[in-house]
């Protein structure tokens, strides 16, 4: 179908005022110039507005009823989330709700969701994400983190060996879903399994590593003799791959961040009107009106394409595989080229980065815009949107394929 | 111009290289700047370039200098970018050296027999908080008072000011009409704030507020009140030239490392080097470089020969160095996956700097402007041409 049919829903637009709402009541005082200013938020801070979330429902909004959600359709998800992020909400970290939760509700045992499921719901666990290994980034099917099954006086058990890496708040991780290998004399996507991970294990080492804008997200994560109940197998041993894929999937879906470059846009806005060049207001060049022109069309077609993904999940229950990848590929890109225009802006103050600035309570005196730091911040750390997720290679790869299939 | 033959050139470019390569590179970069001493550069790195000859590179023979052209010095900063040096070398030799050679009283030219020394580091403030990378707004007044002058204003953050031991600042003599003059000012002279902060790429500079600052008859370069914003104009052209050259060096380096990495890093069985996307991707950084490269040498030739229009020639090459390195600084670190996210590796390093020299003294789209305003649009006219 080359137009499908999505008409306007104004019973939506009541929700989108109730977001809102919410959103201009929790985002205030302090915690909400931490976020104007892109200042670093500490664990409990991120735990509040979570848990903030988690006491509307919203936080799990998309699940089904009966797993603690509020069973939104696509919809509603995406009004949460752009609403949410042009408001400038913390980062709705995505392990536990976007990413386990998931492949546990679908695939776990009854003890599994039981056991797990309403922590997530409330975000009284922090999860974490162990996929990538130092040798097996695009190539994640090469994982090599050893998982041996064995019984001791305790039961069933796997031993696990190996060691993940660019684990996204692993510093701050109860626990952690891995993938490892537990049979290494098969193809390689058919001896991986799902196994969820308890980080205060012994054996189980955390280390970190320093990104490029000199914050902390990254981690190395070692495991060393680590032993995990069997009964933290997720779903069937060696099926591990299959979950991941669903996952990558369920992430996927409808999620372009349009409200994040919304917020971006207004940032690019502000720093504009009080640059100065030449004695007036950078806002008045005709260069930046274009290219502020420029971004927007990107934004619209961007959103437009989020929006046709969600009615042709509607229509064939999946989105589609071109689709989900044009969508990654764009909006990292997109993302990339916002931060660098509100980077040449920054220009005009000379590029002094003061990461001390981003560091709540700094008082000292600040060179160029307020918000500074925080879009250069930014600017370095996004430089890996194009590469988490599946690269953009990765990315066309996919949508080849996809094409060249017919 | 210049008195250097193509092979004393090669020769120049030898030993700098050599040097840089065994005394400097990223990890001695990082280390520097994140000391805790407060100029995060190499004041040993400075005696050395000084006793190397290399700060009088382009200064008169009075001064002990070799007299060597722009293109010499592109030389020095090309290598000097491209093993991440951070010393303010574009800021003394070319802003805070060129302003003294072209205007200075022989008085005042005396000084740069200690730039060549390496006892004197220079600054230069022109920008300010509502120039932009506009070169003629200037409301820092300096008010004629008995025996000197009087400075007032406020200085856009500079790499480099917080260290100099005198900075080139220029104001307006008088009041907001007076002519523009650049005043040479001692760094521990009376009533001078400095707010010192690290730039994108981790080189320190700071920004610089005079709250009537006093200041000598003599600081008055060429000790006269004559306008010189022609003059502010070509020194900052020639500093955006140099800029180009230590962007070189560092675009050189990043496509260096990316395509060492590819040929090691091993995915899906195969050396990343043997993706025929990954290929192009590396041929295009390479294309990049070269076109970087000649269009800089042309404009330092045009420079150096004293031709009409090398200013055009600086603008063009700036639009392409510019457009040259943002390409090179972001698909370095797209090549390298995570790793090209980690402090410990190169090339986030590379991107830094190149991010810093696409902006230094007007980016890619400010100087296109500038080229748009002077394109002959007659049916028969040419390319852009001078005045
Ligand atoms: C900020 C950040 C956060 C992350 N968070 C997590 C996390 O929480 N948990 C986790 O498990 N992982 C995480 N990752 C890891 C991420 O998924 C990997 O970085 C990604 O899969 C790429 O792998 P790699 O880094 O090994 O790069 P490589 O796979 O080595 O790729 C290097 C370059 O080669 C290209 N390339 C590779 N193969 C091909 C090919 N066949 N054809 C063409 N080009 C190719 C890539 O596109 C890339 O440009 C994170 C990464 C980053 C940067």
């Amino acid at each position: 179908m080359f137009f499908n049919s999505s008409a306007h829903n104004p019973s939506l637009d009541e929700f989108r005022e109730e977001v809102r709402a919410f959103c201009r009541k929790e985002i205030s005082g302090d915690f909400g110039r931490k976020l104007e200013l892109g200042q670093h938020l500490e664990k409990p801070e991120y735990d509040a507005w979570l848990k903030a979330l988690a006491g509307r429902g919203w936080l799990a909004g998309n699940w089904p009823k009966e797993y603690g959600g509020l069973g939104w359709e696509p919809e509603q998800s995406a009004i949460f989330n752009d609403e949410t992020a042009r408001a400038g909400a913390p980062w709705l970290i995505p392990f536990g709700v976007t990413m386990v939760g998931p492949v546990i509700y679908t695939f776990g045992s009854e003890e599994q969701k039981k056991r797990f499921l309403p922590d997530i719901v409330a975000n009284n666990l922090w999860w974490c994400q162990g996929y990538s290994e130092p040798g097996s980034g695009s190539d994640l099917a090469s994982l090599r983190t050893a998982a041996v099954k064995g019984t001791d006086a305790d039961g069933e058990h796997y031993i696990v060996n190996g060691q993940k890496t660019w684990t996204t708040l692993g510093h701050w991780g109860d626990w952690i879903f891995c993938l490892v290998r537990t049979d290494p004399d098969v193809k390689k996507q058919k001896g991986i399994s799902f196994l969820l991970i308890d980080m205060k294990t012994p054996g189980v080492t955390v280390r970190k590593i320093n990104t490029i804008d000199m914050g902390h997200h990254l981690n190395e994560v070692f495991f060393d003799n680590v032993r995990v109940p069997a009964e933290n197998l997720v779903g069937e041993e060696n099926k591990g791959w299959d979950y991941a894929k669903f996952l990558l999937g369920h992430e996927r879906a409808g999620a372009a961040g349009v409200g994040k470059f919304t917020r971006y846009m207004d940032q690019l806005r502000a720093v504009l009107a009080i640059t100065n060049e030449g004695g007036k207001p950078l806002s008045e060049s005709p260069y930046f009106r274009r290219r502020i022109a420029d971004l927007e069309v990107s934004i619209a077609t961007l959103a437009a394409l989020s929006e046709d993904q969600r009615t042709a999940f509607h229509a064939a229950g999946s989105p589609s595989l071109i689709g989900a990848g044009a969508l990654k590929l764009r909006a990292s890109e997109l993302q990339q080229e916002i931060l660098q225009t509100m980077t040449e802006v920054l220009g005009r103050h000379g590029l002094a980065y003061q990461t001390d600035a981003l560091m709540a309570g700094w008082n000292g005196e600040l060179i160029g815009p307020k918000e500074s730091a925080g879009i250069l911040y930014e600017q370095l750390i996004r430089r890996a949107a194009t590469i988490y997720g599946g690269s953009s290679e990765i990315q066309r790869t996919i949508i080849a394929k996809s094409a060249f299939a017919g | 111009m210049s008195a250097f033959s193509t092979e004393e050139r090669q020769l120049l470019d030898d030993s700098f290289n050599e040097y840089f390569r065994d005394n400097y590179g990223a990890t001695h970069a990082v280390a520097l700047a994140r000391s805790g001493d407060p100029d995060g550069f190499g004041r040993k790195e400075w005696s050395d370039y000084a006793d190397l000859g290399w700060l009088g590179l382009t200064l008169p023979e009075a001064a002990g200098g070799s007299e060597g052209g722009l293109t010499e010095a592109g030389i020095f900063f090309a290598a000097a970018g491209r093993y991440l040096a951070q010393e303010p070398l574009v800021q003394t030799l070319v802003l805070g050296a060129g302003s003294i050679t072209r205007l200075g009283t022989p008085e005042q030219q005396k000084q740069l027999k200690e730039i060549a020394e390496g006892k004197l580091l220079v600054g230069f403030l022109h920008a300010e908080l509502a120039s932009g990378y506009d070169r003629s707004h200037v409301t820092t007044i300096a008010q004629p008072i008995e025996g000197g002058f009087r400075l007032t204003g406020e200085k856009a953050f500079a790499v480099g000011a917080h260290s100099a031991d005198i900075l080139i600042v220029s104001a307006r003599i008088g009041d907001a009409a007076g002519p523009v003059g650049l005043f040479l000012v001692p760094a521990d002279t009376d009533n001078m704030q400095f707010t010192v902060a690290p730039a994108i790429d981790g080189r320190r500079g700071a920004a610089v507020r005079f709250e009537d600052a006093e200041l000598g008859k003599d600081a008055l370069l060429g000790n006269n009140t004559e306008d010189r914003t022609l003059e502010i104009d070509t020194l900052l052209d020639h500093g955006t030239l140099a800029v180009c050259a230590d962007a070189l060096g560092a675009m050189v380096a990043a496509t260096e490392i990316t395509t060492e990495y590819l040929n090691t890093r091993e995915q899906f069985g195969r050396k990343l080097a043997d993706f025929q996307v990954l290929q192009h991707r590396v041929a295009d950084m390479k294309v990049f470089c070269e076109e970087a490269r000649v269009v800089i040498h042309a404009a330092l030739t045009a420079v150096d020969e004293g031709a009409p229009d090398a200013n055009l020639a600086i603008w063009r090459a700036k639009v392409q160095t510019a457009r040259a390195a943002r390409f090179i600084g972001g698909q370095g670190i797209q090549l390298h996956g995570g790793m090209g996210m980690t402090d410990e590796m190169p090339i986030g390093h590379y991107y830094k700097r190149l991010t810093m020299c696409e902006a230094m003294f007007g980016d890619a789209e400010w100087h296109l402007d500038r080229l748009a305003s002077m394109t002959n649009m007659s049916v028969n006219g040419s390319a852009a041409t001078g005045s």
